[in-house]
């Protein structure tokens, strides 16, 4: 690519004067002023291709027929992009390119009829019309036939007779309908760093493929669907949505899988989910998804197991019971457990507004603290730690990513916990950015790495202990007095033993970071998930503030699901409440107390874990969950427990009233995601059956106890309280200090066995706890492999 | 992993420690001179030293005809295809061949006798259609005589 110069030049595209920015070619120079040129190769975002060359022009004083896609422009140029001469030679290329794909259906004569009447040519009962592409509609092909008006091709078809795929989790490939573009190629090794798919072999044998033509699960793929996205015929396509036709609308809204929060856009007909990615007619999403935003939703929403009524347990037996009788039957027996003995457990993948609502009913109506969510983080407190450095080093975007010069990246599984910030990972270790990668085991990020620090198992503290000893050396100020003393009984040498990396790779990484001018740490839940996770924080903290320049750093705490940080903001937590106030400031208990009309009570409650454990006498009763409890826990002492959720699970059977909920696709509100920004999300179909959001169900429940202050239209009132109630501005100035952490040094042990895993073996495929690779096979395989 | 190809490929590689990916061809021809193909542990091997998807080395490597991705058979088979062999009818011995040994160019038979290849020409047009079996040329060939001459080889 030519460098910018950031000057404007003039040149003339088909006798019109522009004024166009130098360096830039002419293909984007005419997309800037609205000018088509037919092309199929070429992708915004990618480097031009040059493959298809259907985007020749007329230069003025350059022989031939330049490309536009490669050809820069240069002051005074005059192109001309539309003559006789030129539409000839594309339909002369168009028909080349046909020659090796399958094109009946795009010179068919009934083709303007083909939609109308279906007509075939088999003689069958139905009117089927003969349709053999499950692109058809969706096809580049079929638009730029259309646009070179292409009624014949006088090149025989040569089939190439390649079996097709369609032993691939998520979707099939079909290479007798590629023509060779090498989108999907470029995309997988450009844009996503994967390269999956190669071009093999050469000349008229040339096809995609991988090595050996092994699966492409062997092959590494990580299922994100770009090749699908940009594939401009049907040779790849998905398995959801096949055959359905063409999206009658296309919702953008926002995923909610992991804290990235990607926005999505959503492609339905009539009720029904077809593909989730790029909106029809503009096929990349520069953004790009993963393999739960893409594939996922589509797949449990219309799961057949799902649930659709309400059920009530009458011994062994479910009953469908009608909301009105199940509402009421749950609200007679929650009166009998109000106070400590209740339990709510709710959902990370749940908007604000549920869940608000959840610690608002839990709070006010059953009296209780005991408030968690499904996937807390073994100490909530890590979560008030990580808003009060929010509120001091405000989250960087993940564009800005980019634009750091050294990433430090800490016990995180990245490419399958947040795939999309792996993805700006590894674009940044190509643009060469330094990347140091810390992990008691190898895994893909390990290959995007220059300093791979493969420390042992449960060992992250000492590491980020040795790494503030190394940095420390150098300095002498007298605000590090104090660090220097906590850390000297650490030697170096021994540290480095018991960490299992050599000296010279630790002191290689210390100098990446003590060099670094634009420091980012990523920290995942190998540090979030482990029982050092406050103490590790201090480290990284203290790591952030030896930093010559503080500011120009940051830490991003990769937290696991889409809404956990909401979840916790709107006081889903035993010791939090709304806003994440603290429940035992006597000030935030009394504001509280004012606006709930209620006397809050000023202990915290359980957490997750302590709820399931306390269960039976003097302890947990009863218990709402909204969502599966992963792990199978045995519920059998709850005397009274309700499940709200998509699907029966393995708590189920423990269950006494079951409500079918919706999931985000059904409903609309809010999220709050990791770059701290509030994201709104809409309704993209009608809720299945008789299924109801958490806070109606709620609300329903609360009125049916009776208690006022429940009557709620729609989400919009739910997220005004909050929004009047609490800072959703962060302008708050419950800050950290910007002095050093104490750090607090665990002794050495001789011989110590480094087993457990902690975080590291977190299931990220899930949703409100429901495994994704137990309902949908196509995740289990992708799991295996 | 087959312990010997790892080593002769680790030892290769050990010859390129910049794990520049434009050395590809290099090694990739070094390897296939010590193992005389190139098998998938060795491209995986490559794959990690130069950390590059063996996708894309199988690309690279497929694209030239000089890289083989079978090992050798006991015996190798090359079948001219140049113009006078291909006028007295060298694709029928090519095809006659393919379904014989159930094999096509470039592979070799599931018990390890024989390999199968095209070449474009052996230097003795006047003896069209020819073969070359190891280092004897069979001049004037049939279908028949050289399904024979197959069945004299251990």
């Amino acid at each position: 690519m030519e460098v910018k110069t950031g000057k404007n030049i003039s040149i003339k595209i088909d006798r019109k004067k522009f004024s166009v920015p130098d360096g830039i070619t002419v293909l984007e120079a005419a997309r800037l002023k609205n000018i088509y040129i037919p092309t199929l190769c070429w992708l915004e975002n990618l480097v031009p291709y040059g493959g298809c060359r259907l985007c020749i022009v007329e230069i003025k004083n350059m022989r031939g027929y330049p490309i536009a896609c490669t050809t820069p422009v240069v002051n005074k140029m005059e192109v001309t992009t539309n003559s006789t001469g030129l539409k000839t030679l594309r339909r002369e290329i168009l028909e080349l390119i046909l020659s090796e794909h399958p094109y009946t259906c795009l010179v068919c004569k009934d083709k303007n009829d083909c939609t109308e009447y279906m007509h075939t040519t088999r003689k069958v009962s139905t009117t089927t019309g003969c349709n053999y592409c499950a692109n058809n509609g969706d096809c580049e092909l079929q638009d730029l036939v259309d646009y070179l008006e292409i009624s014949d091709v006088k090149y025989p078809v040569t089939y190439r007779g390649i079996e097709p795929e369609r032993n691939n989790p998520f979707y099939d490939l079909d290479y007798n309908l590629c023509i060779l573009c090498g989108r999907c190629v470029r995309i997988c090794s450009e844009e996503r760093n994967s390269e999956v798919l190669a071009f093999t072999q050469r000349g008229d044998a040339t096809i995609v493929g991988t090595a050996f033509g092994e699966s492409q699960i062997e092959a590494g793929c990580e299922f994100c669907g770009a090749c699908i996205d940009v594939c401009p015929t049907g040779s790849i396509s998905e398995k959801m949505g096949k055959w359905v036709g063409l999206p009658d609308k296309s919702t953008e809204t926002t995923c909610l899988f992991c804290s990235v929060g990607c926005t999505i856009n959503v492609n339905s007909k009539g009720n029904r989910i077809i593909n989730v990615g790029p909106k029809t007619g503009k096929r990349i999403n520069p953004p790009q998804i993963c393999v739960r935003g893409k594939f996922v939703p589509g797949d449990i929403v219309h799961h057949p197991d799902r649930v659709l009524n309400p059920l009530i347990r009458k011994g062994d037996k479910w009953i469908e019971a009608s909301w009105k009788e199940a509402i009421s039957f749950t609200a007679g027996n929650l009166k009998q457990y109000v106070g400590d003995k209740f339990g709510m457990i709710g959902s990370p993948h749940d908007y604000l507004e549920d869940n608000y609502i959840l610690q608002k009913f839990t709070r006010k109506v059953m009296r209780s603290n005991n408030l968690d969510m499904l996937s807390a983080y073994p100490n909530s407190k890590i979560l008030e730690q990580i808003h009060k450095y929010n509120n001091t080093f405000p989250p960087i975007e993940l564009d800005s990513i980019k634009d750091t010069d050294t990433i430090l990246i800490i016990g995180s599984n990245g490419s399958v916990s947040h795939p999309i910030i792996e993805n700006r990972i590894r674009k940044a270790y190509r643009n060469g950015t330094k990347i140091i990668f810390a992990n008691p085991y190898d895994n893909r990020t390990s290959s995007f790495s220059h300093n791979a620090l493969i420390f042992k198992n449960g060992e992250e503290l000492l590491l980020l202990h040795t790494l503030l000893s190394v940095l420390l050396r150098n300095k002498n100020g007298e605000e590090t007095k104090n660090l220097k003393l906590q850390l000297q009984e650490l030697d170096f040498n021994s540290a480095c033993n018991q960490l299992g990396i050599s000296a010279s790779q630790v002191n290689s990484a210390v100098n990446l970071i003590s060099d670094s001018k634009k420091l980012l740490i990523l920290a995942g839940d190998g540090i979030l998930r482990g029982s050092n996770c406050i103490d590790s924080f201090n480290a990284l903290y203290n790591l952030q503030l030896l930093q010559k320049n503080p500011d120009n750093c940051r830490i991003m705490f990769l937290l696991s699901e889409g809404n956990y940080y909401g979840g916790t903001f709107t006081g889903l937590n035993p010791g939090l409440l709304p806003g994440f106030a603290r429940i035992d400031n006597k000030k935030n208990l009394k504001k509280w107390s004012d606006h709930l009309k209620i006397k809050l009570n000023n202990t915290p409650g359980l957490s997750r874990n302590e709820m399931i454990n306390n269960i039976g006498k003097d302890g947990i009763e009863s218990l709402f969950v909204f969502g599966d409890i992963p792990g199978n826990p045995d519920l059998s002492g709850l005397k009274f427990f309700v499940q709200q959720n998509m699907f029966l699970t393995g708590i189920s059977k423990y269950a006494h009233v079951f409500f079918p909920t919706t999931s985000f696709l059904e409903t609309r509100g809010h999220i709050i995601n990791i770059e701290r920004k509030i994201k709104k999300t809409k309704q993209v179909i009608k809720a299945p059956g008789e299924t109801r959001t958490p806070w109606k169900t709620l609300s329903l429940l609360a009125q049916a106890m009776p208690d006022e202050g429940f009557k709620i239209r729609n989400p919009e009132d739910i997220f005004k309280e909050l929004q009047s109630q609490t800072d959703l501005s962060f302008s708050s100035n419950n800050k950290l200090g910007k002095t050093c952490l104490p750090v607090k040094l665990m002794p050495f042990k001789k011989g110590k066995k480094h087993t457990k895993k902690e975080g590291l073996e977190y299931n990220y495929f899930h949703y409100s706890g429901n495994d994704l690779s137990t309902l949908i096979d196509d995740i289990k395989k992708i799991k295996k492999g | 992993m087959d312990v010997k190809i790892a080593n002769t490929t680790q030892s290769i590689l050990n010859k390129f420690p910049q794990k520049d990916k434009s050395n590809l061809i290099q090694i990739l021809q070094a390897v296939q001179e010590k193992d005389s193909f190139l098998s998938p542990e060795a491209i995986g091997r490559i794959s990690e030293h130069l950390r590059v998807s063996r996708s894309y080395i199988f690309g690279v490597a497929t694209f030239y005809s000089q890289f083989k991705f079978n090992p050798p058979g006991r015996h190798s088979i090359r079948i001219c295809l140049g113009t006078a062999c291909h006028v007295q009818g060298g694709d029928f011995l090519l095809n006659a061949i393919k379904s014989e040994l159930d094999i096509s160019t470039g592979e070799t038979t599931e018990d390890g006798k024989f390999d199968l290849d095209r070449v474009a020409c052996l230097g003795c047009c006047a003896l069209a259609p020819v073969v070359k079996i190891d280092n004897t040329i069979h001049s004037r060939m049939s279908v028949i005589k050289l399904k024979e001459i197959l069945d004299g080889y251990e």
